[in-house]
């Protein structure tokens, strides 16, 4: 039995594991002790992590659309196709785009975003996963100027006072939530805001149960009884001028302000954009003010969603970023990448991964659904679909694989080399316990091959090769190669930016409900496990998520008994769900964790209520039986 | 295949031999030095890499007999014919340095699968595997295998018992299989004298009164899981405190709950047993979309109720668990065995 170091594909946590092969078949997962990360520690995720590259529909050959149908073709005709079609498309003067992933390795993104800027000579480059956790790291930005540091897991297991924004964090972080567990246990206090009474709220000292979107009433609630009549923060009191907060959240101030140590999560939700843009701003302002952020121990812990969310961003996946952060307006950013490249860096922003699909003629997705991970839903699905010419990395065969026009096969995460970076900010090995099935090549070499072609370097001959040149172009990554690079978990973390100033800032929430329109439908969580490969492919991981959708074939809506009595309706039977955009009908479930006035769309069912909530992730709503 | 019991003696440099010995003919599985730096259980090639002094691995020696993914029977079809073949694996085992607790685990498993249906895939495997298991002079910081008579020292139910005693190793010979494992080296082999075996009975007694932090009181808790007399209240408190990993179940040397999943295309799969969890809400979801158990409260009653309920106690001659310690190093939670089984006998979580 071979036993090999490996990171967790699954949340940003990080979590690390051994992964068990038997004659070169890979037969399971085993604890490691002293990860750094999970201690030995793993969710159910984690521990079922071979499954999907034993059980997946692989794709086992590059493929090339001809005649309608996916035809299987050598490596080489296939990439000169690519090349070829790509560059006609750009000589005809059409938009094309890369998107990354996260569930990608760092040198996958890396590449991706060289491909994309040096190779296609675009901007247009980004990963779904980021419009979800976008909005997050640029309201702590807002304050902060910097949009990634982050404090540690056990940081969270030290602290006495947690002040946790959440969607369901037992759900989306297990490794985190047992950090908060962890505290609980030593006495720690923690604080709740969220609309659903989840497992962490049911064991908050307090819960501050609000309506979807008005998280931020609560947080600048905490602010402004933390601010009181402290001096200063004149301009701060102007903005919650309005709010008045209760005697509970008065109590919970008083916890964060006496508190020795304090964190602060927050996690993506179905909100607004600009509401949890200021939500994380308001938070950041909360952690600052009360002298929690900037000190060792304390402070802000985003919530990424996907494994590599972080590295895609440090990998400069973005429209608007180069590794590392720079910003593509920066002509001397712009200018030392082009002496690392050899090519020109176009400047100018380019379009997310959402404008991309709408827009673009020509797209290379590199592992990744996009109809699975954005909020559009379907919408992507049929943007695809109406693209020119669509290249599609990945190692299982997803919907985005089947209307690819070429469909290149990558090795699945167990098969491959190169790096995650957590939510932490901890570069750690992604190593190969099996080889790939079929003629799947490593994504790396995938992506190398393209950029050859392309004119944008190439010949690297490692994955460890790549992530030396990461290190050039993203330099907080130089220092932490060598240790990443050990025979161990290869785990290093990131050095923690220097903060220029703190620039603390709150905005007020309105209401959404009116009283035509008095429940708040929002999309619940922010993303769905069920439709990523690594679950869906999982027999012991998708049951429940396959049950769910063969029991809701029309989709549904969850909401109170309460609500449910007042409508006069039960569980299974229909609702018409209306907003100012438009309406639905779809049957409900109940949940005994919600109050009054809340209806979820579930994030898997999001396309049934595509008219009702618009481009918003919550809507006032009015509700009948149907 | 009981045998009247007997005592040898190796001295400690000749066990390099006997292992050389062993592994002419037999997969040799010990604990070694793997990656990380973390003691595993690993196929070894020489002698020199089995570990006489170590913590117990964290991952149990189950996966050498109970894969976490075990193809038990190809299924082939043509175009009017389908062929069903069970798949067996015959490969001679030796597992070497066990730990008392470890080797209870194995017997134990090979009890339930020995019982009617009698599972072959499994038996096969068990019957080609020889246990040597080493006794604890020394109990592990976590172990409470005393509280079920797993450990520190077994008096039945090995193949092999090895005990340290300075210069040698006693060895206690209890089954046909561990016979064979010491006949192929007999030459390396001494009866004890009395004085050996009175030496053993010394280190387990001192062993026994070095027992660490963890104890689990099972008879009385017993009692109150059997008549029910566990509030459903502290049952949902709890599992608030779990984050249902999964990992108690995957980690239990005693655990052998599993699914089965066909794996394969175009007329030729691999059908696959694959260890599941009692905590996950899957695992009794039915078609219908109804769960006889949907709230984490009841799914850890239940996990209980076999683990220490005196209905299955009765039915199987132990608990559930051998005292190894390892669901408190791997409980996301903090709902390990002794956590709950404290909370039962108080009837309180937390002081609630």
């Amino acid at each position: 039995m071979l036993s090999v170091p490996t990171t967790c594909p699954f949340c940003a946590c990080g979590c690390g594991f051994f992964l068990l092969a038997r004659d070169g078949d890979l037969v399971g997962v085993a604890p490691g002790e002293s990860h750094p990360v999970s201690a030995g520690k793993m969710c159910a995720r984690g521990w079922n992590a071979h499954e999907a590259s034993l059980w997946g529909d692989r794709v086992l050959q590059p493929m090339v659309r001809r005649d309608g149908d996916l035809k299987a073709e050598s490596w080489d005709l296939a990439l000169d196709y690519v090349a070829s079609r790509m560059r006609s498309l750009i000589a005809e003067g059409k938009r094309v785009g890369v998107l990354g992933s996260a569930r990608a390795t760092n040198e996958e993104n890396y590449l991706a975003g060289r491909l994309a800027r040096a190779g296609l000579q675009t901007n247009h480059v980004d990963f779904c996963h980021h419009s979800l956790c976008r909005p997050l790291m640029a309201g702590v930005e807002d304050v902060t100027g910097e949009s990634a540091h982050a404090i540690r897991l056990t940081d969270i297991e030290a602290s006495d006072t947690i002040v946790l924004a959440e969607g369901d964090l037992a759900r989306t972080h297990p490794r985190a939530a047992a950090s908060v567990l962890k505290a609980l246990g030593r006495g720690a206090r923690l604080i709740v805001i969220g609309y659903a009474r989840t497992q962490m709220a049911r064991l908050a000292s307090c819960f501050v149960q609000t309506a979807p979107g008005s998280e931020g009433n609560a947080i600048n609630g905490l602010l402004a009884a933390v601010l009181g009549t402290e001096e200063g923060y004149d301009s701060l009191r102007r903005e919650l001028k309005a709010v008045s907060p209760s005697d509970e959240i008065r109590v919970a101030a008083g916890w964060i302000a006496a508190a020795e140590r304090a964190v602060f999560l927050i996690g993506p939700s179905g909100g607004r954009a600009d509401r949890l843009r200021s939500d994380a701003a308001s938070l950041a302002t909360l952690a600052a003010s009360t002298g929690h952020l900037g000190r060792p121990g304390r402070g802000l812990l985003l919530l990424l969603g996907r494994s590599n969310v972080r590295g895609a961003c440090d990998m400069g996946v973005a429209p608007d970023r180069l590794p590392g952060y720079q910003r593509i307006d920066d002509g001397e950013a712009r200018q030392r990448m082009q002496q690392l490249w050899g090519t020109p860096v176009p400047p100018g922003q380019g379009l997310d991964a959402q404008r991309m699909l709408e827009s673009v003629s020509g797209l290379i997705v590199v592992a990744d659904d996009p109809a699975a991970v954005l909020p559009m839903g379907r919408r992507a699905r049929a943007a695809l679909k109406r693209m020119e010419f669509l290249v599609v990395l990945d190692a299982f065969v997803t919907p985005a694989v089947k209307a690819a026009h070429a469909a290149l096969p990558i090795a699945s995460l167990p098969e491959t080399e190169g790096t995650f970076t957590n939510m932490e900010g901890r570069v750690q090995r992604v190593r190969a316990a099996s080889a790939p099935p079929g003629e799947a090549m490593d994504g790396w070499k995938v992506l190398a091959e393209l950029c050859a072609r392309f004119g944008a370097g190439g010949g690297w001959s490692s994955a460890t090769e790549v992530l030396g040149e990461i290190g050039e172009a993203a330099p907080r990554y130089s220092r932490m190669v060598p240790q990443v690079l050990d025979d161990g978990w290869g785990s290093s973390l990131l050095e923690e930016p220097e903060w220029a100033s703190i620039a603390l800032r709150t905005s007020p929430t309105e209401a959404l409900t009116s009283p035509e329109r008095p429940y708040v439908l929002a999309r619940d969580g922010a993303s769905d496990w069920g439709s990523d490969p690594l679950v869906s492919f999982s027999p012991t991981l998708n049951r429940e998520y396959q049950s769910e959708r063969k029991l809701f074939p029309n989709g549904l809506v969850e909401m109170s008994a309460d609500d449910a009595d007042a409508l006069g309706v039960r569980q299974g039977w229909r609702v018409k769900v209306s907003s100012a955009h438009g309406g639905a009908v779809v049957p409900i479930r109940l949940r005994k964790d919600l109050q009054r006035g809340v209806l979820l769309a579930p994030y898997a069912f999001r396309d049934w209520f595509a008219e009702v909530l618009g481009e918003d992730g919550a809507a006032a709503v009015n509700v009948e039986r149907a | 295949m009981k045998m009247q019991p007997h005592v040898l003696t190796i001295r400690k440099r000749d066990a390099t031999k006997w292992l050389a010995k062993l592994l002419e003919s037999r997969d040799v599985i010990a604990p070694a030095l793997g990656p990380c730096g973390e003691v595993l259980f690993s196929k070894v090639d020489s002698p020199e890499q089995v570990l006489w002094d170590f913590e117990n691995p964290l991952p149990p020696p189950k996966q050498f007999v109970l894969p976490q993914t075990d193809p038990i029977v190809r299924i082939q079809q043509d175009n009017h014919r389908t062929e069903v073949a069970p798949i067996y694996d015959d490969r001679q085992r030796v597992l070497f340095n066990v730990r008392p607790c470890d080797a209870r685990g194995i017997a134990f498993l090979t009890q339930m699968h020995e019982m009617e249906p009698a599972d072959a895939s499994y038996l096969r495997r068990a019957e080609k595997l020889t246990v040597i298991s080493l006794a604890c002079n020394t109990p592990c910081r976590l172990g409470f295998c005393v509280c079920s008579d797993s450990g520190p020292f077994l008096s039945a139910g090995h193949d092999i018992q090895l005990t340290d005693l300075g210069e040698k190793y006693l060895a206690e010979i209890g089954t046909a299989k561990g016979e064979g494992a010491v006949s192929d080296a007999a030459g390396l082999f001494d009866a004890a004298t009395e004085d050996e075996v009175v030496r053993r009975k010394e280190l387990e007694a001192e062993a026994r009164g070095h027992f660490g932090e963890e104890t689990c009181h099972f008879a009385s808790a017993m009692r109150r899981v059997s008549t029910r007399r566990v509030a459903d209240a502290l049952w949902e408190r709890m599992s608030d405190w779990c984050l249902e990993c999964g990992a108690c179940n995957f980690i239990c040397p005693t655990c052998y709950c599993f699914s089965v999943k066909d794996r394969g295309c175009n007329g030729t799969w691999t059908r696959c047993r694959t260890w599941d969890s009692c905590q996950y809400a899957a695992f009794t979801l039915e078609a219908s979309g109804h769960n006889p158990r949907a709230q984490p409260g009841e799914r850890m009653r239940r996990r209980f109720f076999h683990k220490v309920s005196a209905q299955y106690y009765v039915r199987d001659g132990a608990t559930g668990c051998v005292g190894c310690g390892r669901c408190i190093k791997v409980c996301l939670g903090t709902t390990d065995m002794p956590a709950v089984v404290a909370a039962i006998r108080k009837g309180a979580w937390h002081g609630q």
